[in-house]
Formats: C-alpha cells, sequence, structure tokens
C-alpha cells in the first residue's frame, strides 16, 4: 500500500468528518439538560477513560490514531441524530444486555443518551401516547431519523401474530412504514438481521429478517446479543461518515464481521495443534484446549467476540470456557447443528418408518455403503453362479 | 498375474481357432492423471475425516510445537489442489482431446432408451450387451457424471473453505465470489455440510466403480483392469 497516498486519503477523510460534525452542531440537541461529557463524568468515568474509549472505537473503525480526537467530539454531537427503535418479534435481550448493566459502560451511556424518539422498553409512554410519539417521530425527522429494529418480523398469513398497540398495525407494517422514511436502516441482532430463533424450523410465525420486508439498504448487526461496541461502532460509523459502512456478504459491516471467531480466537494454537477438549471438565478443558469438538461453531462463525468482548470487555464465550454457537449466522438455529455437539454429529431428519431417524451424516453414509456393499457381493455371487451373457 | 491372465486368454483363443489383438487404450498421461487422482481422493478422505472429527490425539507437549491438526490441514489443502489440477486436465481431455474422441461418442448412447434397457438386462444378467457407439454404457457414463458433478462441488466448496484460512495471494484472489457461493450454500456452516455429503457420494463411487472394473476384468476379460495400468487392453479378433 501507497503510504503517502493513504496519509491524504485520511487527510480528506480527516476533513470531512470535520465538517459533517460542524454540520450535526448547528442541529438541535434533543430535549436533554446534560451533555454526554457530563453524563459520562456522573457515572464514575474520568476524562481519560472517555479518550481511551475514543481510542478504542476508532482503532475498532480501522481509522489511525490522530481521528480520536475527532471521534470525542463525533460523540458529543450523538445526541443530534434522532434514533427510533422498533421491537418486533424478539426477546428484548438485544436492549437489555445493552443497557441493563450493573456497571454501564461508557457505550451504553452514549446509547442511554442518545435521542431515542421511540424506544418501547425504555420510554414512559403507553397507549395510544406511545402511538402518537412514533407517528410523530416518524412524521418530524422524515428522511433523517436512524431506524434501529430488534426482532424477526412474522410475514405471511401469520403477520397478524406480532400485532402491537390500539391501531392494530402488525409488526410487519410498522417496520415497513418506519424504514420508508429512515435515513439509515440498522437490523440490531439476529433476528432482524436473518429471522432468527423464531425463524427456525419450522418456521411457525413465518418470521423473516427486516431486509426481507423493505427493498431499502438495511445494515444487519447480528448477534445474541451483538456486542455494545458493534452496535455503538455502526452508530458512530454513520455518524462520522454520513454514508453505510463496507459490507460483506450478509450485509454486516466488514469492520466487526470481517473475520471469523476461529480466525481471532485465543485457543486457535491449540486448534492447530490438535489439541481438544473431549468433554467438559476434563485435563484438556483446565489447559484451555480447544473446544471444537465439544461443538464449537468458530469455524464458521463471523465476529469479532473475541476483540471486543461482552460485560464490559469482562470476557466471551470460548474464554469462559464454552464453545461458540455461531450466533452471528443466518439459519444458525438449523444449519450448525446441536450446541454442544460438532457439526459432523447434526441429525438429519430421516425417518424411514423410524429406522434412520436423527442420523448423522457419517451413518447415513456408512449405511448406504454396507447396502452397496451387500447388493456387490449378492451381485457378485449371482455372477458367478450364471455368467452374464456375452 | 497379467500372464496367467495372457496365458488363458491365448489358450481359449487358440481353442476358438482366432487369434487376439491388443490395443492400446489409455495413453501414459491419461493412466497417470488417474492414479493421481484416485490417490489424491484417498488422501484427501482420510485428512478429511480427521478435519471433520479429529480422532488423534498428539502427545501433549508444553512447548507450542506441535501442529497435528495444522499438518493434517496441509495435506488436505495440498491433494485438493493437486485434484483439482488433474480434474481440470481430465475435464479438457475428455471435452477437446483428439484421442478421447470415443469418450464425447458415448454421449449419444445415452439418448437411446434401448441401449439403457439392454444394459440394465446384461447387469441382470438377463440380456447380451449392447453394441456402444462410445467407450462408456449409458449407466456407466451417467455414474461418471455424477462423479464430476459431486468433485467439482468438492472443489468449489473446498475453494470456498479455503479462503477463510488463508487470506492472502490465491485466497484473496477468490474471497469475494467465493463468499457469494458461501451465501449461496446458506453459510459456512452448510458449505462445511455439502463438502462431506458430497464426499460420500465419492466413497460410495468408488465403491462401484471398483466392482464394476473388477466385474469386467473377471467376465468380458479383455484385460479391463491391466489397461489402468500398462494401457493395453486385449481384443478377440473375429
Amino acid at each position: 500500500m501507497n503510504i503517502t497516498k493513504t496519509d491524504t486519503t485520511y487527510d480528506t477523510l480527516h476533513k470531512e468528518f470535520k465538517e459533517r460534525i460542524d454540520k450535526l452542531k448547528k442541529l438541535p440537541q434533543m430535549d436533554r439538560k446534560h451533555s454526554i461529557e457530563e453524563i459520562i463524568e456522573e457515572n464514575g468515568f474520568s476524562r481519560r477513560d472517555f479518550m481511551k474509549w475514543a481510542g478504542a472505537i476508532t482503532a475498532m473503525l480501522s481509522l489511525p490514531s490522530t481521528f480520536t480526537p475527532l471521534m470525542a467530539e463525533a460523540v458529543k454531537v450523538a445526541d443530534r441524530l434522532p434514533i427510533i427503535w422498533l421491537h418486533m418479534a424478539e426477546c428484548t435481550g438485544c436492549t437489555e444486555s445493552l443497557l441493563r448493566s450493573a456497571n454501564p459502560s461508557i457505550d451504553s451511556l452514549i446509547f442511554n443518551h442518545v435521542s431515542l424518539e421511540y424506544q418501547e422498553t425504555l420510554m414512559t409512554a403507553s397507549g395510544w401516547q406511545a402511538e402518537e410519539n412514533l407517528e410523530n417521530a416518524i412524521e418530524k425527522y422524515k428522511g433523517r431519523y436512524i431506524l434501529m429494529v430488534e426482532g424477526g418480523i412474522p410475514s405471511a398469513d401469520t403477520e397478524h401474530y406480532l400485532t402491537i398497540g390500539g391501531h392494530g398495525h402488525t409488526g410487519k407494517e410498522s417496520a415497513h412504514h418506519a424504514s420508508e422514511h429512515a435515513a439509515a436502516i440498522f437490523a440490531i441482532g439476529t433476528c432482524s438481521a436473518f429471522g432468527g430463533v423464531q425463524a427456525a424450523a419450522p418456521n411457525p410465525s413465518n418470521a423473516v429478517a427486516l431486509s426481507e420486508i423493505t427493498s431499502k439498504p438495511v445494515i444487519n448487526v447480528p448477534g445474541c446479543p451483538p456486542s455494545e461496541k458493534n452496535i455503538v461502532g455502526t452508530l458512530m460509523h454513520y455518524l462520522l461518515y454520513g454514508t453505510l459502512p463496507a459490507l460483506d456478504v450478509y450485509n454486516r459491516p466488514k469492520w466487526a464481521y470481517r473475520l471469523r471467531i476461529h480466525d481471532l480466537c485465543e485457543r486457535r494454537g491449540h486448534f492447530d495443534a490438535g489439541e481438544f477438549v473431549e468433554q467438559f471438565g476434563d485435563e484438556g478443558a483446565k489447559d484451555g484446549f480447544c473446544l471444537y469438538k465439544v461443538g464449537c461453531k468458530g469455524p464458521y462463525t463471523f465476529n469479532n467476540c473475541s476483540k471486543q468482548k461482552f460485560n464490559q470487555g469482562t470476557s466471551w464465550p470460548v474464554q469462559a470456557g464454552f464453545g461458540c454457537i455461531g450466533c452471528s449466522e443466518p439459519n444458525f438455529w438449523d444449519t450448525m447443528g446441536t450446541v454442544n455437539e460438532p457439526l459432523s454429529n447434526k441429525l438429519y431428519h430421516t425417518t424411514f418408518g423410524g429406522l434412520g431417524a436423527d442420523a448423522t451424516a457419517d451413518r447415513i453414509g456408512l449405511s448406504l455403503l454396507t447396502a452397496t456393499a451387500v447388493g456387490i457381493a449378492a451381485h457378485a455371487a449371482i455372477s458367478a453362479y450364471k455368467n452374464p451373457k456375452e | 498375474m497379467k500372464e496367467n491372465h495372457k496365458d488363458a486368454s491365448a489358450m481359449e483363443a487358440q481353442k476358438q481357432e482366432c487369434d487376439i489383438t491388443q490395443e492400446m487404450e489409455f495413453a501414459p498421461s491419461y493412466r497417470w492423471q488417474h492414479w493421481i487422482r484416485a490417490l489424491s481422493i484417498v488422501i484427501l478422505i482420510i485428512t478429511g475425516f480427521y478435519i471433520a472429527e479429529p480422532i488423534i490425539t498428539p502427545i501433549a507437549s508444553s512447548q507450542p510445537d506441535n501442529f497435528m491438526y495444522a499438518l493434517f490441514r496441509s495435506w488436505h489443502i495440498i491433494f485438493g489442489f493437486v485434484l483439482t489440477w488433474v480434474v481440470l486436465y481430465k475435464s479438457y481431455l475428455f471435452l477437446f482431446g483428439k484421442k478421447n474422441k470415443m469418450e464425447r461418442k458415448a454421449i449419444k448412447d445415452i439418448f437411446n432408451i434401448k441401449v439403457w434397457f439392454q444394459q440394465i438386462g446384461y447387469y441382470l444378467l438377463i440380456s447380451k450387451h449392447p453394441k456402444l457407439k462410445g467407450v462408456y454404457n449409458p449407466l456407466q457414463f451417467m455414474a461418471y457424471f455424477a462423479f464430476y458433478l459431486m468433485i467439482f462441488l468438492l472443489i468449489i466448496t473446498g475453494f470456498v473453505l479455503y479462503v477463510h484460512v488463508y487470506h492472502n495471494g490465491l485466497g484473496a484472489f477468490m474471497y469475494e465470489p467465493m463468499r457469494a457461493v458461501e451465501a449461496m450454500m446458506g453459510g459456512l456452516a452448510m458449505v462445511r455440510e455439502i463438502h462431506h455429503i458430497a464426499m460420500w457420494g465419492v466413497i460410495l463411487f468408488m465403491l462401484g466403480h471398483i466392482y464394476m472394473a473388477i466385474y469386467n476384468a473377471v467376465f468380458v476379460k479383455e484385460g479391463a483392469m491391466d489397461a489402468i495400468f500398462s494401457g493395453i487392453k486385449w481384443h478377440k479378433k473375429h
């Protein structure tokens, strides 16, 4: 890569970001008495902590450290961007994991501080008032607000399985309506990104991803839940660039979902060495061996868990000794097999009168191989007795 | 064994008062590609089973100098590429090779329903072997066709898995198209499963292939088995 060229690119980018932040600064701050700095300070974070956080986010978005002060600036204007957050068919786990921590991180504080115009879990309004708030927000910030959707969306003839409020709008109607006027759409969590657990076979509610019900581009931030850094990072990226980030084949931001869990895993050395935990609690488990044989789906899953971690950067599943379940992949519930079993133990529903129910690919293969061998032996024996016609 | 076979054939030929002639059925390049392919497939199956389910545990070492799994993976990838090139070479020969005209001619028999029935009848030991236009009978051709479909499926899914292990060079070159294939197949876990199931298809093919080759050698007595080693097939002179 040409370094001087990159430098000028960054200069231009820096200038663009600055202009965008200045523009956002002019917009009215959304009904807040305190600035984000005050809130962060009130919660016991020093200026130094805050700058450290800004530095980490900057690095995460693959920007050089000269952008750190700019990132700190950007956070301060984050409350100028109106956000509408819709809940669809889901467990509210994404919201909960982001906001309901005993020691809120800077990420959650920022998220609490940004202008959430509508968020069913957080808002005080209820009933007709809540519906009115949503309508007003969409009308008032038409074409300017960021739409964040959590949860899969029941569709087809079971669309009414999710019906919210006095007007009896289905989830699909609300999500579609809100998407129409959004400046940017983020699907937060695996459910809204790919349909999630309720979309698992046989998918009784016909739940689909948000991208299925709108023709506008949707940025997927999957995970069950996605890490707070990936949610806030996506927001900060949009805030700085004003455009959509580089996306992978499943519309996930590349800065977060470019590599597999496996590529970034701290136990990868043990994988390459062939040192595996055979069952939970064995010697290998104590030595921190690879969890592949106890069902880690890290090799098939794209996410940055090992870098960002969860619960204020405390830990993540593999560090805690439990394999990845592949939660940020589409249809992981169906494609990844049983949670604590490797993929080679995945069961196929082959019910030949109950004979081959729930067999693995290897068992089916071996059965077919045996059947073929028996057939061959029979054919060979008959042929030897009664020669083929010439 | 070859000598015995020749003697037996010769004796029989003498008895029937007719001679036998030899024909170069497989050129050296053809025989080489067949055996390189066979060897690659065997190695790929063995290393592949280990990759899916690492059954061999290395002696634990406190030094970070143990690379058992990585070693299996390297051999798998090395022979994966060997297989890829050999299959491409064979596909080229089939499509454009001058000496492979007889292979292409076999396509005509596929559209002849009579040949199908006659061939099935031959295997059921109730009718005579049909007269063929090419070197393959329709059943045989379809088996090979399915085999190549599976091999190409294995190569494609193998490449998808490969680009996620080696991100530079060829991996970087193929990355974007392979990710599109990955999305089409429903994610990396599905790619891995399809790769595994297609392998089982190849194993089943191999069993049938080896049996039919031996069957031909035993009953048709034209040295079908010898031909893939020496290239020479024997015909009765009429």
